[in-house]
């Protein structure tokens, strides 16, 4: 066998960001096929934040805070929750296919290939309505940024959060999604419901919600940490040792998709036997 | 030394136990029953290095579930497969360096990329060097004619140019143990004849390969050595040519006659032949044993005493054979 690259039988890190780097280029390459349907998508995603920024907005008109925050904090929560559920549709969005891939088989050839599967599957298509959620999430979180009095100073504790905040989301899903793994079914209802729980409980202050719910969304499925607890730091309604949480919860959630993902592999008995 | 060993292979899948209809799926919400399924029975296996095997089974036997075990999609239920000394599910990413794998029902391209794309992507995965990458595509454009749609974005191929884009990427990494399932199936004759030179090729280079097919024109074309899987075991494993001459025991004249045939008139006359109507009502069907009589002695007697206006010779087809392996007529 002449090939000499990569014959160590291990994966790298290195070749596991390569394969998944380049495939996710791909697909953007593959967006061009498809111009009308990517503005389309677009489009959408900017829509369905243009609409939260008008209920917040028309909402401020007439109250002056929510549970103690202003309109701009909200807007930080919003516009962080949209860049982070707009970059699992342009980092993940294959994992949504995750029930299908099952149901169908397509988990097979992807078994034979000497990558890992949750990222052959991750970068098997891009949603393109991430690029609009993510456009107008910055737009928000900017304005609402500059409008809280956060200055430079905190840029570097907002870039940790936005980062954590896509791994964690993006590990949420894809753990949601493998649920597809054990309850056969095409859609993926579980990661609907979850993105239904962030769309209800997330824009809102915690404050607002019982005791159970903080508990459930900061220790059991910790979407807290996606923008309510780093926001929150950053505007000071909760004390700066809370930011620990937020790298700490990224890495559970990251753990627990692959572990999640994993087992559901153990169990994929294919299709058509 | 073998390149891939089997031992004890078996498979159980578990189905729900439902009757049928709104009420049994109601009651079998409430009271989950399952039963088990054995696809794979107790399979051994031993494949050399260079072999070319071809897996044939009728539908539902368990060949695909094979398949599956061999590379390392399904654990077995029970027994082992070791590819290359290796464990192939629980060692999943050094066995994909050394096996390619292509079922025919289904496509590894990615759908809304060229063909050349997905060409590049498993390129990376499989870390081919470029000087490797180029030979092999120039040499599968030369054999399957990849170039006229290498630009061509994968949903936009037709069958058999997909099955061809398809083998390129099984075959992309130089795997030294290739498992097609189906490779030829709703392929038009010509892309089946460029499909089985450009395997045959592949075979002499010394890749090992296990073929499935349904077409027993690509295993007779392509590989020496057969297993016939039935039920989920095996039921003849060994190498073609002995397949044929240990069952293939009889050979048949078409006779063409003048007139109107009496099949039993003529079994009377001739009763060491078996005698059939064939199509047309002059058309008659000899069939003799080959040990007993000699073609020419067969020839000689029905031409001197029935003077027929023609006549052709046949040979039975490994296919009937094994269409009567499969019916349990044969065993061995």
């Amino acid at each position: 066998m002449a090939d000499t690259i990569a014959r160590d039988r291990s994966l790298t890190a290195r070749h596991v960001g390569g394969v998944y780097g380049r495939a996710l280029v791909a697909q953007i390459r593959a967006i061009t096929e498809y111009p009308a349907d990517f503005w389309v998508m677009a489009s959408a995603g900017v829509m369905w934040n243009l609409l939260q920024f008008a209920f917040l907005t028309v909402l401020f008109a007439t109250v002056p805070d929510v549970a103690g925050w202003s309109y701009h904090e909200m807007l930080l929560l919003s516009g962080l929750l949209s860049v982070a559920a707009g970059s699992t549709a342009l980092l993940c969005d294959g994992v949504w296919s995750t029930g299908q891939m099952v149901l169908k088989g397509e988990i097979d050839y992807r078994m034979t290939r000497p990558a890992p599967v949750v990222v052959q599957v991750a970068t098997t298509h891009i949603g393109m309505q991430g690029f609009g959620e993510v456009a107008f999430g910055l737009v928000m979180a900017v304005y609402g940024w500059i409008g809280a009095g956060l200055g430079l100073a905190a840029a570097p504790v907002g870039v940790l959060a936005l980062v954590c905040a896509v791994v964690i989301e993006c590990a949420l899903v894809t753990a949601f999604c493998a649920v597809n793994f054990w309850i056969k079914g095409p859609m993926s209802n579980f990661a609907f419901m979850l993105i239904d729980l962030q769309n209800s409980a997330m824009t809102m202050p915690l404050g607002l919600f019982p005791s159970g719910v903080r508990i459930v969304t900061m220790f059991v499925v910790p979407v807290a940490f996606v923008n309510f607890v780093p926001v929150a730091v950053l505007t000071g309604h909760l004390s700066g040792w809370w930011l620990v949480g937020t790298p700490l919860a990224a890495l559970a959630a990251l753990l627990a998709a692959v572990g999640v993902f994993r087992l559901g592999l153990r169990s994929y008995d294919s299709a058509g036997h | 030394m073998p390149i891939l060993e089997a031992r004890s292979l078996t498979k159980t899948f578990r189905r729900p136990d439902k009757a049928s209809g709104f009420k049994g799926a109601v009651k079998h919400l409430a009271q989950r029953k399952y039963k088990n399924y054995t696809a794979v029975d107790g399979i051994d296996l031993s494949i050399d290095a260079g072999e070319s095997v071809a897996y044939v089974g009728p539908n539902g036997a368990g060949k695909s579930t094979t398949v599956k075990l061999l590379t390392g999609i399904l654990k077995p239920t029970e027994g082992t497969v070791r590819v290359m000394g290796r464990d192939p599910h629980t060692e999943r990413i050094a066995n994909a360096h050394d096996i390619g794998v292509l079922f025919g029902q289904r496509t590894q391209l990615w759908w809304d990329l060229p063909v050349e794309e997905s060409l590049k992507l498993l390129k990376h995965m499989y870390g081919v060097s470029d000087a490797d990458y180029k030979a092999r595509i120039a040499k599968f454009d030369e054999l399957l004619d990849l170039g006229e749609f290498m630009p061509a974005l994968a949903r936009t191929l037709s069958l058999g140019q997909r099955m061809r884009a398809d083998l390129a990427c099984a075959l992309i990494h130089a795997p030294k143990m290739v498992y097609l399932d189906e490779p030829t199936i709703g392929l038009d004759i010509s892309v089946k004849d460029r499909l089985r030179a450009f395997l045959r090729e592949m075979v002499n280079d010394g890749t090992t390969l296990l073929l499935t097919s349904h077409d027993l024109a690509d295993i007779e074309e392509v590989c020496e050595r057969i297993i016939v899987i039935d039920k989920g075991a095996v039921a003849y494993d060994g190498p073609i040519t002995e397949l044929k001459a240990h069952y293939i025991t009889t050979k048949a004249v078409n006779l063409y006659l003048e007139d109107a045939v009496d099949v039993p008139a003529l079994a009377e006359k001739f009763p060491e032949f078996t005698w059939a109507a064939g199509e047309a009502p002059s058309e008659v069907t000899v069939t003799y044993e080959s040990a007993r009589f000699s073609t020419a002695e067969v020839l000689g007697s029905l031409t001197a005493q029935l003077a027929p206006r023609d006549l052709s010779l046949s040979e039975p087809s490994i296919e009937d054979v094994i269409r009567r392996l499969y019916a349990g007529e044969l065993t061995r």
